[in-house]
């Protein structure tokens, strides 16, 4: 079973509300864990993750949270900014133009500009170097948009290939475009729930993902899934006793479905399929993050959990 | 009568917003699948919903006009619908094709069906779909005569795309700067010869840098092409905003209990009310009702194995039940004002027409789940 710790850049995505932030979330601290310098990415969003694991929000700057953690909300006006320096080299001269009411006017109706500043900022990150040329970032978690916004997210860099001419927006959408599409650097964690919908729409992004987007999809991770408890003997037991039957063939119910979406899933992605169990606590808060991370263990390190 | 069955009796458009996840298309189709089973005429205009959905109401192999659900898909229910129901699933890349042909000079055609802008800005574009499911809203309100219309919204990254989309809209056609850059060169009849008057400006120059020469030139083209349709675009995007806002025209807020969509779901509220939008009611999808506290005292007299796996089953459907009444007592108090419709978690994914029904049933308030209480929420159903 491959690591996830063999690539750079994770791309966690699947349907709205299937847990992408939380899984993000506990794939980054593992990454931290593991000594790896660690930069975990929302893009554009009401920031959670920081959240989650009992931090602070931190913003649109990349700030630490713990040892080896850092984090950051990529948002459009501060990576159009950033963007805008790293081409121009001088704030005056952003200033000047980047500010000027025409400009922005036609800055605006660039297709995808937006998309093209925030998938290039994370992008960007992917490419720091320190002083002795080694990558910057050992581990950059994107928690990246739901499905179909995931697919015209990504997809951006070769929209902008197609649609602009040669000049220096190709040309770094070319070099974004190389970075997603290289398997050493770059693999799809997909996260999925045990019902119809949210199985479906997995098996639809990674069929988009991989033709349309080129980039692979290492792993799926089955969110909040029952175990069997009951047997059909204890279903027939409860015969007297309706509302306790109901009770147990609806747990009985969400268990089968369970196994239904994991066999659905690997047979027809053919990659691993991490499940994790769903978490009871009153909160969902850290200690619920550290608890899904012990599951997610096999997907990071390649090896079954201790 | 609860707010949503009220809405379904007068009003004459319901959009279903919310994050992506939470059951809008399910919502929509019940909400339509009602009114029509009610004596409304109405049409549910829906966005990619799942197969099965979709074929259990008869909706196969639909584009993008609208079909009628036959009668049979109605059977299993043991019911039929006083008026007609139609559903449609949007497609956006032909909305936007539609609408060009449709308004576009005939000898323009081509020209911007071809040009790359275009062709990103229809297909691929994030926030594209957002207008496009209103410019259709538009059409059909204004051309069809359904009693009521249904429409479900793509599921939005952000509650802000969605209602500034005929505002961007609407700002980009009465833009001062551009009408200053392309009124000469739309008057010399040459493409993009404005803009590149300032071809050696320093302004100019510098953009270039940023997006190269060219890209400003092909856009200025592309501007120029659908200049002579901003007009009707103007009014359309007017059209749109006044029926948004129309006193017959209510949104229906769909949302999960779980407390990462909370922020979300509170944050549009409050858009609508800024944008003086009618949130008829607020749907909470998918609520885990709190099992009977007599459960507990049944389970004691299962043997002992069977009794510690049913004991253990209701620990945790009551945290989940405890979760989500904090997370709907909180709504409550942050969407004041607002009706909330509790639908549950129904034991299976909800996709044929059965289910719709029952969802409904819930939706129209004919079946209830009890408001949860302070003492709930705080978690003292555990023993």
């Amino acid at each position: 079973m491959g690591a996830l710790f063999d690539k750079r850049l994770w791309i966690v995505s699947g349907k709205g509300g299937v847990g992408k932030s939380t899984v993000a979330a506990a794939l980054a601290l593992r990454s931290a864990r593991a000594g790896r310098r660690t930069l975990v990415c929302e893009v554009n969003t009401q920031e959670r993750i920081s959240g989650l694991l009992g931090h602070r929000p931190v913003g649109p700057q990349v700030t630490a949270l713990e040892a080896n953690l850092w984090a950051v909300d990529v948002r459009p006006q501060e990576a159009m900014r950033e963007y805008a320096l790293m081409v121009l080299r001088f704030e005056t001269l952003y200033k000047t133009v980047f500010e000027n009411k025409v400009v922005r006017y036609f800055l605006r109706f660039i297709p995808s500009l937006q998309e093209l500043v925030l998938l290039g900022k994370i992008l960007f990150h992917a490419q720091e170097k320190r002083p002795d040329g080694q990558p910057l970032w050992d581990t950059i978690v994107m928690d990246a948009p739901a499905t179909g916004h995931a697919i015209t997210f990504l997809r951006v860099p070769q929209v902008l290939m197609q649609t602009v001419p040669p000049g220096p927006m190709a040309r770094e959408a070319l070099k974004m475009k190389d970075l997603l599409e290289d398997p050493a650097v770059t693999a799809a964690v997909l996260v999925s729930l045990p019902e119809d919908m949210p199985v479906n729409e997995t098996l639809e992004l990674h069929a988009a993902l991989r033709d349309q987007v080129r980039v692979r999809t290492h792993a799926a991770v089955l969110n909040a899934t029952f175990p069997e408890r009951f047997t059909e003997d204890d279903l027939e037991a409860l015969v007297d006793h309706p509302e306790l039957l109901q009770l147990a063939r609806a747990h009985h119910a969400r268990a089968a479905q369970t196994v239904l979406a994991q066999l659905k899933l690997e047979r027809n992605l053919h990659v691993p399929v991490h499940s994790v169990p769903r978490i009871f606590t009153p909160c969902f808060d850290r200690s619920a993050i550290e608890q899904i991370m012990t599951h997610l263990e096999p997907l990071v390190t390649g090896k079954a959990a201790p | 009568m609860n707010a949503l069955s009220e809405a379904l009796a007068s009003k004459r458009v319901l959009v279903s917003v919310g994050s992506g996840g939470v059951g809008k298309t399910t919502v929509s189709a019940t909400l339509a699948l009602r009114a029509a089973v009610d004596g409304r005429s109405s049409l549910v205009c829906t966005i990619d919903p799942a197969k099965r959905l979709a074929n259990s109401l008869g909706l196969n192999a639909l584009g993008n006009v609208e079909a009628e659900v036959p009668a049979s898909a109605l059977e299993p229910l043991g019911i039929t619908a006083r008026a007609r129901l139609h559903a449609m699933m949007l497609d956006m890349k032909q909305t936007w094709d539609d609408l060009i042909v449709k308004n576009a000079p005939a000898d323009k055609r081509e020209k911007i069906l071809a040009n790359r802008f275009y062709q990103s800005l229809s297909s691929a574009l994030a926030g594209s779909q957002e207008y496009v499911a209103m410019e259709k809203l538009w059409e059909l309100r204004t051309q069809r005569d359904y009693e009521l219309i249904v429409l479900d919204t793509p599921p939005t990254a952000h509650a802000l795309d969605f209602l500034e989309a005929p505002n961007r809209v609407l700002d980009f056609l009465d833009n001062e700067a551009a009408r200053w850059l392309l009124t000469p060169a739309l008057a010399a009849g040459k493409v993009g010869l404005s803009l590149f008057n300032l071809g050696s400006s320093y302004m100019a120059k510098t953009i270039s840098r940023f997006t190269g020469t060219e890209t400003l030139q092909e856009l200025a083209a592309f501007m120029l092409s659908i200049a002579p349709m901003n007009e009707s675009f103007r009014v359309r995007a007017r059209g749109v905003r006044e029926l948004l806002e129309a006193e017959q025209t209510g949104f229906v807020l769909v949302t999960s209990p779980g407390r990462e969509r909370l922020d979300e779901v509170v944050h549009f509220h409050e858009l609508l009310e800024q944008n003086e939008m009618e949130t008829v009611a607020v749907v909470v999808n998918r609520v885990h009702p709190m099992p009977s506290p007599s459960l507990w005292e049944e389970a004691q007299s299962l043997v002992p194995a069977r009794r510690a796996k049913v004991e253990q089953t209701l620990r945790e459907m009551t945290l989940l039940a405890e979760q989500d009444a904090r997370g709907i007592l909180e709504l409550q108090a942050a969407c004041e004002g607002t009706p909330l419709v509790q639908v549950p978690r129904f034991e299976l994914d909800v996709h044929d027409i059965g289910a719709l029904w029952r969802t409904g049933r819930f939706l129209m308030g004919e079946e209830v789940i009890p408001l949860p209480t302070p003492q709930l929420a705080a978690g003292t159903g555990t023993p």
